[in-house]
């Protein structure tokens, strides 16, 4: 009787954890196609803020499911038509000044994206979350708190990150990245919900890293269009990348 | 006065003596002096070389740019540095720069180098850039949007004079810095100190990495090169009332490990001069403890007759002074034909040297306080040293064991 009790304590503990993590996969997931769709079309604005300058940026933004990204610069007028192209686990850079294409190595997913304090792999995630951490889902009144482990197989500098969630509109209200000693280094804030296509979401996206005083960037969603007619795998071919605009 | 007398007549007895130790001094001081304004000279012409080459005899940075060179620590406002500078006559030229790391494509090569903007004009008088403009054609004016590279990127892109060369670098505004120059000519040879830079004009490197007006060093010659450290500080103190963040660094801060090798270099060549004089004046020891013991009966009767023992002592100085003093005279006019050929014509080289896009074929010497005052000062050293054993010896000697030597 009593190893039967015990037996079944186990079980609902583990089926608990179970359903805990189920959740916690479920709203990372929902959260990461917040913005994506099964395709998506958008126009931001990025504004990089640091001690010696401040530079906007605007650009057009498209993806295709997990794989596919591809953004263009369009002012100032210095930078326009430099674009990034993802497909799957390759990533290029085009600067149509000297004609020339530049693959991203691996090694630079984690380097910054033209200046900004996005890095390249935020700009494409290229890291699927919920398959490249462990997660563990705590609950508040108002918010979702998920712990993201990176798996031992998984590359990343991050020494785990605390996902914030909404609860209430089922939105992501920050992310806050840490190193391998448990110390703070960067934090997402998303902010300013607006109407995209019916959809509501957070129009803007804030990077604070706290080891650089005085840096942050900012992204601000100006339209977002969900499942545009004109995307396919051929937007995001090197050709394309490398097409006059 | 009698001293000096009794001195010099002394200095006579042993005429083949006095010679043969006359010409030992002469001998040491000739080589010494040789040895010095050859070292000297050697290492003046590395100086020059050197800071003619690009690092100018001082440097102007905005704060700590020097030692941590980010792109956006520029001098901004150029008009009031440029103004102290002119009023400063001891300032011969001065020239603005730009710098950032760059990687230089050309076809499927990639290189990183150094993208260095210049004043076409106002550099020709602080550097040899001109000079070593070996093919092409250096830029005939400030605004050409053209590079000038150096022989290791031509060698390593496999491009020439005519061919394209692709730049990407960051800008002072966070953007991605890139374009494309037409190659006019290619500067030194591989062993060049600037083989991996690309040299742009002023205007087209501040565009190219949006700096606007700005600059993040100026290179000046001065008329007295030995004194840039001095003009450096009167710089410093001027341009600080004016803006507290400029530092003002001189060739020897900028460049210390070279500085301190030639320090090290000029010590060790003292010390080895120091022992060889020493070497010779052990002879010179030998002379006058000879000269002391013959006249052991003569100490005993001056003393006798009531000198007292630092009459002796000083007699004995004033000798081995007098003799050191004409040996250096002799030398002098031996060494001035010596040296202005050391300067002047000095060593060829069997084959010339070629340093970094410069021809040297000639290793000659210089004459700097140094190189003539430090063998005179070994020489009286040493003489006061060897004459210290002999007039304590002669001092002490009483009448009565001085009458009874031989």
């Amino acid at each position: 009787m009593q190893f039967l009790l015990i037996c079944l304590l186990f079980i609902t503990t583990t089926s608990f954890a179970d359903d805990s993590t189920k959740q916690a996969t479920d709203i990372i997931t929902e959260m990461e196609k917040l913005y994506r769709g099964n395709a998506s079309r958008s126009t931001l604005t990025m504004t990089i803020q640091t001690p010696n300058f401040e530079r906007h940026l605007t650009m057009t933004g498209e993806s295709m499911g997990q794989d596919y990204g591809f953004f263009r610069i369009l002012s100032p007028k210095k930078d326009r038509g430099i674009a990034t192209l993802k497909r799957e686990k390759e990533m290029w850079n085009y600067f149509p000044k000297i004609n020339k294409v530049i693959k991203v190595p691996p090694s630079m997913m984690t380097g910054s994206w033209m200046g900004s304090d996005f890095t390249n792999d935020d700009l494409l995630r290229e890291s699927e979350l919920v398959e490249a951490y462990d997660l563990e889902l705590e609950e508040t009144d108002t918010q979702y708190v998920i712990m993201l482990t990176p798996r031992e197989d998984t590359v990343t500098v991050w020494g785990k990150i605390e996902y914030v969630v909404d609860k209430k509109e089922m939105l992501p209200l920050s992310q806050t990245f840490y190193n391998e000693r448990g110390v703070k280094i960067r934090v997402m804030k998303f902010g300013e919900i607006t109407q995209f296509e019916g959809v509501r979401l957070p129009s803007s996206i804030t990077v604070t890293p706290l080891n650089k005083q005085g840096h942050s960037t900012a992204i601000v969603y100006d339209n977002l269009d969900f499942d545009p007619d004109n995307i396919s795998e051929q937007t995001f071919t090197l050709r394309n990348l490398k097409s006059r605009f | 006065m009698m001293l000096f007398k009794l001195a010099f007549r002394n200095i006579l007895r042993q005429r083949r003596r006095s010679l043969l130790t006359g010409l030992t001094i002469v001998g040491g001081f000739v080589l010494c002096t040789f040895t010095f304004s050859l070292v000297e000279g050697a290492w003046g012409n590395a100086v020059d070389f050197y800071t003619l080459d690009s690092i100018g005899h001082i440097q102007v940075h905005w704060a700590d740019y020097e030692r941590k060179p980010k792109v956006h620590k520029t001098i901004n406002d150029r008009r009031l540095v440029e103004q102290t500078f002119s009023a400063n006559d001891d300032v011969q030229a001065f020239a603005p720069r730009v710098y950032s790391p760059a990687l230089a494509y050309a076809g499927t090569k990639t290189i990183p180098v150094t993208v260095i903007g210049v004043d076409p004009d106002l550099e020709a008088k602080v550097s040899r850039l001109k000079e070593k403009t070996k093919i092409g054609q250096y830029y005939n004016n400030a605004h050409m949007r053209t590079a000038m590279i150096g022989a290791g990127i031509a060698k390593s892109l496999a491009i020439d004079v005519g061919d394209e060369i692709a730049l990407i670098s960051q800008g002072a505004d966070g953007s991605i810095a890139n374009d494309l120059y037409p190659v006019t000519a290619i500067v030194g040879n591989k062993s060049s100190t600037d083989s991996r830079v690309v040299y742009l004009s002023l205007t087209t490197a501040q565009e190219f990495l949006s700096l606007g007006e700005s600059v993040h060093e100026y290179v000046l010659l001065v008329r007295a090169p030995n004194d840039n450290e001095v003009v450096a500080k009167a710089l410093e103190t001027a341009l600080h009332l004016k803006i507290p963040e400029i530092t003002v660094s001189p060739w020897q801060v900028i460049d210390e490990t070279f500085y301190r090798t030639m320090q090290s270099d000029k010590r060790a060549n003292r010390f080895i001069l120091g022992i060889l004089i020493f070497i010779i004046f052990i002879g010179v020891l030998n002379t006058v403890l000879m000269s002391v013991l013959e006249r052991t009966r003569e100490f005993g009767v001056i003393r006798a007759i009531g000198s007292r023992p630092s009459t002796i002592v000083q007699l004995i100085f004033i000798e081995t002074m007098m003799l050191t003093t004409l040996c250096l005279l002799v030398s002098i006019i031996l060494l001035v034909p010596i040296l202005a050929w050391l300067v002047n014509v000095g060593f060829s080289l069997p084959e010339p040297v070629d340093l970094g896009g410069m021809t040297f074929s000639q290793i000659r010497g210089g004459v700097t306080p140094l190189a003539l005052l430090a063998p005179v000062a070994y020489i009286y050293s040493f003489t006061v040293l060897v004459t210290i054993l002999p007039a304590i010896r002669a001092a002490s000697v009483t009448p009565k064991t001085a009458m009874g030597s031989h």
